[in-house]
């Protein structure tokens, strides 16, 4: 039986005009997710003016998990606050499957509704951000 | 220097020596004139043949300061050197002191952390401050209702724990003590202030020197440490006073610690009482069998749970939950009591599965988090032979069912996640399980069990409906064990998730008998499934 080394997590962030792109690489699970939250609501809030578009590029993604799924989520909840369009860039088969299994690709890659970020009394007005 | 000769006398002084012996008298005995130890060593030394042999240096104290007594033996006459010792001797106790109490401390500290029993850790501070620091010590614990946990014990005796009502304000700094103010200076205490509930029944004689000590807990008192010495004994020092909180704030640190760790698994078994997963059995005709493992075998609760809801008659439908809840440990498993709990009181809306979903959307959604759960619904009835069933899966994977001549089906349903997005959506999906046939639900902890010949191959869908095939006809309580054994199987010893299974299983015939008069309601087994 051998013992694979887990990929180590990596996080890469590109600054271009407008739009803001993170490269992640590696396991997205309980462990790791709390650092990509971090690491792009840190992003998110340091430039003037936040960015149009957020690009997440899955490229070297190599595992992801319910936790990891959790912060995808919260990351949507960001971007739409800020009125910017969440991208998931290069999905991995396992990455396309959680996100068609659970049902919120759409969700998390819609453009952003006219009153921006989604609060939790404002339920009507706001269900056409998420449902097929 | 002073000189003596061989009968004993003394023969001179010089000026030091007078300072230091100021009413000895020349020719006088010297045993008359000096401290008994130098006369006794003069007697050595003159007795001694061949003469030089006896040991040149003696000690003693003469007056309130210390000497040691060099001899030199010239023509029977011997000469004595006095060297004052009193600084080298006070600085060697000194030393061997704080010797003394950094392995006191270390042992203190060694031995209190290995226990994380709070009555065991009271024990032994008691024990080692009596032992170590004064003839008896009394730790108290902070008080809980109006009672406080009272720890005696008394040097060379018993240690003995008692919980009582005791007025903490009856010892003089005990009540501040306890509320985790500066100690109390020991001179500031009056012994006779201290009432007898704070002195153990071993204590002989009356208190002579008392010090309380707070034990510092984190961010809260562990409690306070009383020390006594009776009138006969020396008053506690200024240094045995620090030596005395230094000792307290390690056996704070290892009470509190203790004391956080109780409350803590305390907590956990309480939880635990109601997020275990239920047992179960065969309700109104249909057999339901469920199991579950935790990602880690010393955890008894996680993230994944089932239930099952049996109907009110058999008329009615049984409804059957499994979900997975995102994250693990404590957290999880708090979110799957929550969710339960909704669950349950939504039950009598349970004929439209989305709705349900919908109104448990809305009770788990909240700004702070996106932690979320997908689910497999199953709403059941029995209709004559087979078991009708409204199957929806929430972001959760589909079920399985598998039919009596080996098939093995996913079932066609997929709805969103439940927890974190405004609204969701879910499609149900009707159909009937001939006897023999069996619906599973799983959770994802299963197909991604990762093990096999390899090691770090995921047992997978394809293996898992190759597995369920072999079923056909198997009470659920063997379907469940069988899908257990197999993935713990392909695990090994790997690392896994959660892995809950649940079976829905319609008996085989015999064992049934037509219910409400209904020979056979719904449509035949066998490709009964369509969407709603």
């Amino acid at each position: 039986m051998t013992h694979l080394p887990p990929s180590e997590f990596t996080l890469a962030v590109r600054h271009e005009p407008a739009t803001l792109t993170v490269m992640i690489g590696g396991e997205l699970d309980y462990g790791t997710s709390g650092d990509l939250l971090n690491e792009v609501s840190q992003q998110l809030t340091a430039g003037q003016p936040p960015p149009a578009d957020v690009r997440l590029d899955f490229r070297e993604l190599t595992y992801i998990d319910s936790s990891g799924l959790t912060a995808l989520l919260m990351i949507h909840r960001r971007t739409s606050a800020l009125g910017a369009t969440l991208h998931l860039d290069n999905r991995p088969a396992r990455l396309e499957r959680m996100l068609h299994l659970t049902d919120v690709l759409d969700h998390l890659t819609a453009p952003p509704t006219r009153t921006g970020g989604w609060q939790p009394e404002e339920d009507d007005g706001l269900t056409e951000a998420g449902m097929t | 220097m002073l000189v003596a000769d061989r009968h004993g006398h003394l023969v001179r002084l010089n000026d030091v020596a007078r300072l230091i012996l100021p009413d000895a008298v020349n020719g006088a005995r010297l045993s008359e004139q000096v401290p008994a130890w130098l006369a006794d060593a003069h007697q050595r030394v003159i007795a001694t043949s061949p003469p030089g042999t006896a040991p040149k240096i003696s000690h003693g104290a003469i007056g309130d300061r210390h000497f040691e007594a060099h001899s030199t033996l010239s023509e029977g006459d011997v000469a004595w050197w006095l060297v004052d010792a009193t600084d080298r001797r006070l600085a060697e106790r000194a030393l061997s002191d704080a010797r003394h109490r950094s392995e006191v401390l270390s042992e203190a500290s060694s031995t209190l952390l290995s226990t994380l029993n709070v009555p065991r850790c009271m024990e032994v501070a008691a024990s080692m401050a009596a032992e170590h620091l004064a003839e008896a010590a009394v730790l108290i614990a902070p008080p809980q209702g109006r009672r406080c946990s009272l720890t005696y014990a008394c040097r060379g005796g018993h240690v003995v724990q008692t919980s009582r009502q005791v007025d903490v304000a009856g010892v003089p700094g005990l009540r501040e003590a306890l509320q985790g103010f500066p100690p109390v200076p020991a001179r500031w205490i009056n012994p006779a202030d201290i009432p007898d509930w704070a002195i153990p029944d071993g204590f002989a004689g009356s208190v002579g020197s008392v010090i309380v000590a707070p034990l510092p807990g984190h961010g809260v008192p562990a409690g306070a440490l009383i020390l006594l010495r009776s009138s006969t004994e020396q008053a506690f020092t200024e240094g045995e006073e620090v030596f005395a909180r230094l000792f307290a704030a390690r056996a704070g640190a290892a009470l509190s610690a203790a004391r956080l760790y109780t409350e803590q698994a305390t907590i956990t078994a309480t939880l635990m009482q109601d997020l275990l997963p239920p047992t179960l059995h065969t309700v109104h005709g249909v057999e339901y069998a469920g199991s579950y493992r935790t990602a880690k075998d010393h955890e008894r609760v996680g993230g994944d749970f089932y239930d099952v809801h049996p109907g009110a008659g058999p008329s009615e439908e049984t409804l059957v939950v499994l979900g997975d809840v995102a994250g693990k440990g404590l957290d999880a498993a708090v979110l799957t009591g929550k969710i339960r709990n909704t669950l349950h009181a939504l039950l009598p809306l349970a004929e439209d599965h989305e709705h349900i979903l919908n109104l448990l959307n809305s009770a788990l959604l909240t700004s702070h988090h996106t932690r979320f759960v997908t689910l497999a619904l199953a709403s059941v009835r029995r209709r004559g032979g087979r078991a009708q069933l409204r199957l929806t899966s929430a972001g959760h994977m589909p079920p399985l069912i598998v039919r009596t001549d080996g098939t093995v089906e996913e079932v066609d349903t997929r709805g969103t996640l439940v927890g974190a997005l405004p609204a969701v959506s879910a499609r149900t999906v009707k159909t009937v399980l001939a006897p023999g046939e069996t619906c599973l639900l799983y959770t994802d902890g299963i197909t991604e069990a990762r093990g096999g010949p390899l090691g770090d191959e995921l047992f997978g869908e394809d293996r898992l409906q190759r597995a369920l095939a072999e079923c056909v006809g198997m009470p659920a309580e063997a379907v469940v064990e069988r899908v257990q054994m197999l993935a713990a199987q392909w695990l090994g010893n790997g690392r896994h998730d959660d892995m809950a299974v649940m079976a829905i299983t319609a008996p085989k015939a015999g064992a049934l008998s037509i219910v409400n008069g209904y020979a056979s309601g719904g449509p035949s087994g066998r490709g009964g499934a369509g969407s709603e």
